[in-house]
């Protein structure tokens, strides 16, 4: 090899060291992975909080086009000796749609999907109707794919692209889209972009309820030669091909009951989790303990741990240490305060090859009044990688 | 020849090797809305009890920032008011915006959260009562360590908020400890036109945070001049202090006046979304009060990749409904429901912009509701952005 070869050999190396430091998960960049921890569907209003729904946005940022593979995950429980109820295994003590000797088991079934975009094109899909092409017999009033050529699927146009509406209504789970080739094998395109919008209303009751909340999709960008084509895709760590999970994740949030100091409204959070790791092969959720680390305004500090984490959790912060709210160190009333600090890391196991990293959205309700939904922030990486495992294919 | 390739494999390793590490220390070169961050920016800071600059909808804003270290952080923080000198009257050439700074320091100790509501400031008061289980007693403002005397802003304030990370004697520090939220509450319900916006309606997004560079040797300078991004320059004779400022910010959005799909078009028909976008210029000078000017750039593309564009000028701080921008955003023009706007500044010569977008969703029974997003945003700006502080002590 000359000098100058090797040089040139050097100068790649530079660029390629100042790329991995450079990319970070986070949800103000385009991506190669789309994580969307929270997707609910409740259109007949079985949960009683109204008509719910969630507006799925994405476009591609770059001037060329991209496919991606996305994955529904299914997180509904069902009860175990009537497994066509779909239950709530968060309830306690039990949820009573279950028969009385029957429990409600926790889900996660994965339902994945092609989309074609091209050049800088945005699409939408809502959860609860999926989305195909825009054609004569489309409702107009649904989103729907609007290029479809002439001919053969192209990567030109959105012939290939069909989203099957979520498993089932109600719904709550997760969405994962990732950047991958006309072939299906994952690339390291950053083309990715999106935002959830999740819709509530009361159409049958007349009660005039409408309330709107949104958050960005959390992006995993793609290293830049990185990528071996196989269908591990490994998250930092040692041979990383994708930008590794937050070490840790910190929630600025109103303790629960604290009353708005503008609206005297009561506030509570909902912290919804999901894994970095998961295996869309064989369909096995990662067990991870989480550990919360809360400080209030009087740098006093609390924690408390959860360890039933599997593939997906949303949590009311007050019910993660009790089943008493105003006894939990997440409320105003124990906390003293009415802003807190919460850093929430899960805990690596005895396999020291995985990072068992998480990823989340906050949402902020009002009683009586709004909703907000809120990125939560990131702190640090780990040493080991996360993996996220595709169907063959 | 042997001796001579070695001698280029080791060059080469320690180029390498210094490269990763320099290139590690700061850990990425662009702004981040959920990293800690030196210079924290609230594009989008209301206090409007009568509603006069928000469509007739009263608006008070929240602010959350914390320290996400274990160690004790400054920070010199700047309200920005851009509201026009009289906001019962519309803006123009003889109503101009204040552009009026107005600044204060903050305290955290370690891992602290802190928050105020801009229209009541904060004053310190260690007796303020705290929250409690018995008696049940969950409104408790104020309650804590207060961070600082934190000036309320005027009545009918529009405008943004940057906080700066500094040291105990007020210097600039990189220390990348802060990290912050904004919330927008509708106070009381109000009715305008027919259109009722509840009490307790909120959107929320994150502060969008400036890292510094190099905070194990501090490559911060500590004077008043902030150089956001760029290669040396006069002003920035090392060069960038700061991560630099994105080359372009993407928002994904409505068409104008689309309708929202997530209703049921048989039952609720006439619905429709509009969005609102907030940008400021990332050079700032707070020293002599100078605007910053921009002259942004819209590239739209709508669901069929087809192109349009158009622009505007933001001097200081501008909140827009894209609407106003011109009538390509609209959704009868656009053609389908959705778009990606691409904006960039007009030439390499102009600074840098950030900004947060904002939807309004009207379900067509008289029901509006808002959510915030933070912007997406691609690339470095290659010149450089500055931000210019007052001297804090004598």
């Amino acid at each position: 090899m000359s000098p100058r070869l090797l040089g040139l050999a050097c100068l790649s190396l530079f660029v390629a060291a100042g790329v991995v430091h450079a990319q970070q998960v986070g949800s103000d960049r385009a991506a190669a992975i789309l994580v969307f921890p929270k997707v609910v569907v409740d259109t007949n209003n079985n949960a009683g909080r109204g008509r719910l729904d969630t507006l799925i946005r994405i476009s591609n940022t770059l001037n060329k086009p991209v496919r991606m593979q996305c994955f529904w995950v299914n997180a509904n429980g069902h009860c175990f000796n009537a497994p066509g109820i779909i239950c709530d295994p968060t309830l306690l003590p039990r949820d009573d749609r279950c028969p009385a000797n029957s429990v409600c088991v926790p889900g996660w079934q994965e339902t994945d999907f092609i989309v074609q975009l091209t050049a800088r094109q945005p699409v939408a899909w809502l959860a609860s109707m999926g989305a195909t092409l825009c054609t004569d017999t489309a409702d107009p009033n649904l989103p729907c794919f609007p290029i479809t050529g002439a001919g053969r699927p192209s990567p030109t146009n959105n012939l290939e692209s069909r989203v099957p509406a979520v498993q089932e209504d109600p719904f709550v789970g997760e969405l994962k889209c990732i950047a991958v080739d006309q072939n299906d094998v994952p690339i390291e395109d950053n083309a990715l972009k999106g935002e959830a919008l999740i819709v509530r209303s009361d159409v049958a009751n007349n009660t005039n309820f409408f309330d709107v909340r949104a958050y960005n999709a959390i992006g995993i960008p793609a290293l830049a030669g990185r990528n071996n084509r196989d269908n591990v895709l490994i998250l930092g760590g040692n041979g990383a091909e994708y930008a590794g999970c937050p070490n840790v994740l910190i929630l600025d949030h109103f303790f629960d009951g604290a009353v708005d100091p503008v609206a005297q409204q009561s506030i509570s959070t909902a912290l919804t989790l999901v894994p970095c790791t998961e295996d869309f092969l064989t369909q096995r959720p990662t067990s991870i303990p989480v550990q919360f680390l809360v400080f209030n305004e009087f740098e006093q500090r609390f924690s408390t741990s959860f360890r039933d984490f599997n593939c997906f959790r949303e949590f009311r912060l007050s019910e993660i240490d009790t089943r008493v709210p105003t006894f939990s160190i997440f409320h105003a009333g124990v906390s003293g305060t009415l802003t807190g600090q919460t850093r929430i890391r899960g805990v690596a196991g005895n396999d020291r090859t995985r990072g068992q990293t998480l990823l989340g959205v906050a949402e902020e309700m009002r009683a009586n009044g709004g909703s907000a939904a809120f990125q939560v922030h990131m702190q640090g990486t780990r040493p080991q990688s996360d993996f996220v495992y595709l169907p063959l294919q | 020849m042997k001796g001579r390739l070695s001698r280029w494999v080791v060059r080469c390793a320690i180029v390498t090797w210094v490269a990763s590490g320099l290139l590690a220390l700061p850990g990425r070169a662009d702004v981040s809305v959920e990293r800690g961050s030196s210079i924290i920016i609230f594009p989008k800071v209301i206090s409007d009890d009568d509603g006069l600059l928000t469509r007739g909808f009263p608006v008070e804003t929240i602010i959350q920032i914390s320290n996400t270290s274990n160690s004790l952080a400054f920070a010199h923080c700047f309200y920005v008011n851009a509201a026009p000198l009289d906001p019962r009257q519309p803006p123009g050439p003889f109503n101009p915006p204040q552009w009026q700074e107005v600044d204060f320091d903050l305290v955290l100790t370690k891992q602290q959260p802190t928050y105020w509501v801009v229209g009541q400031g904060r004053r310190v008061d260690p007796t303020d009562p705290q929250c409690s289980r018995v008696p049940p007693v969950f409104s408790c403002p104020n309650a804590g360590f207060d961070p600082g005397a934190i000036p309320a802003v005027p009545p009918n304030f529009q405008g943004q908020l940057v906080c700066i990370e500094v040291d105990s004697a007020g210097a600039p520090l990189n220390g990348n400890r802060l990290k912050g939220e904004a919330t927008l509450v509708t106070p009381r319900s109000t009715t305008v036109n027919g259109v009722t916006m509840r009490q307790g309606e909120v959107s929320k997004y994150n502060a969008i945070g400036i890292a510094g560079l190099n905070t194990d040797t501090n490559s911060n300078d500590g004077d008043l001049t902030l150089c956001i991004g760029g290669n040396p320059r006069p002003g920035c004779p090392a060069g960038a202090e700061y991560n630099g400022c994105p080359d372009t910010v993407i928002v994904n959005h409505f068409g104008e006046r689309a309708t929202m799909p997530a209703l049921p078009a048989n039952d609720i028909p006439n619905s429709r979304v509009e969005t609102e976008v907030t940008l400021v210029p990332c050079t700032q000078d707070f020293e002599n009060q100078v605007p910053g000017s921009v002259v942004v750039q819209f590239r739209v593309t709508n669901e069929f990749e087809n192109l349009f564009s158009a622009s505007t000028t933001v001097t200081c701080w501008s909140n827009f409904r894209l609407a106003e921008v011109g009538r390509i955003f609209d959704a009868s023009f656009l053609g389908t429901r959705f778009a990606q706007t691409r904006m960039t500044p007009g030439g390499i010569e102009q600074p840098g912009f950030l900004g947060v977008s904002e939807e309004f969703y009207n379900d067509g029974r008289g029901v509006l509701s808002r959510a915030a997003l933070n912007l997406h945003v691609e690339g470095v700006r290659p010149g450089g952005d500055v931000i210019t502080i007052p001297e804090v002590a004598p």
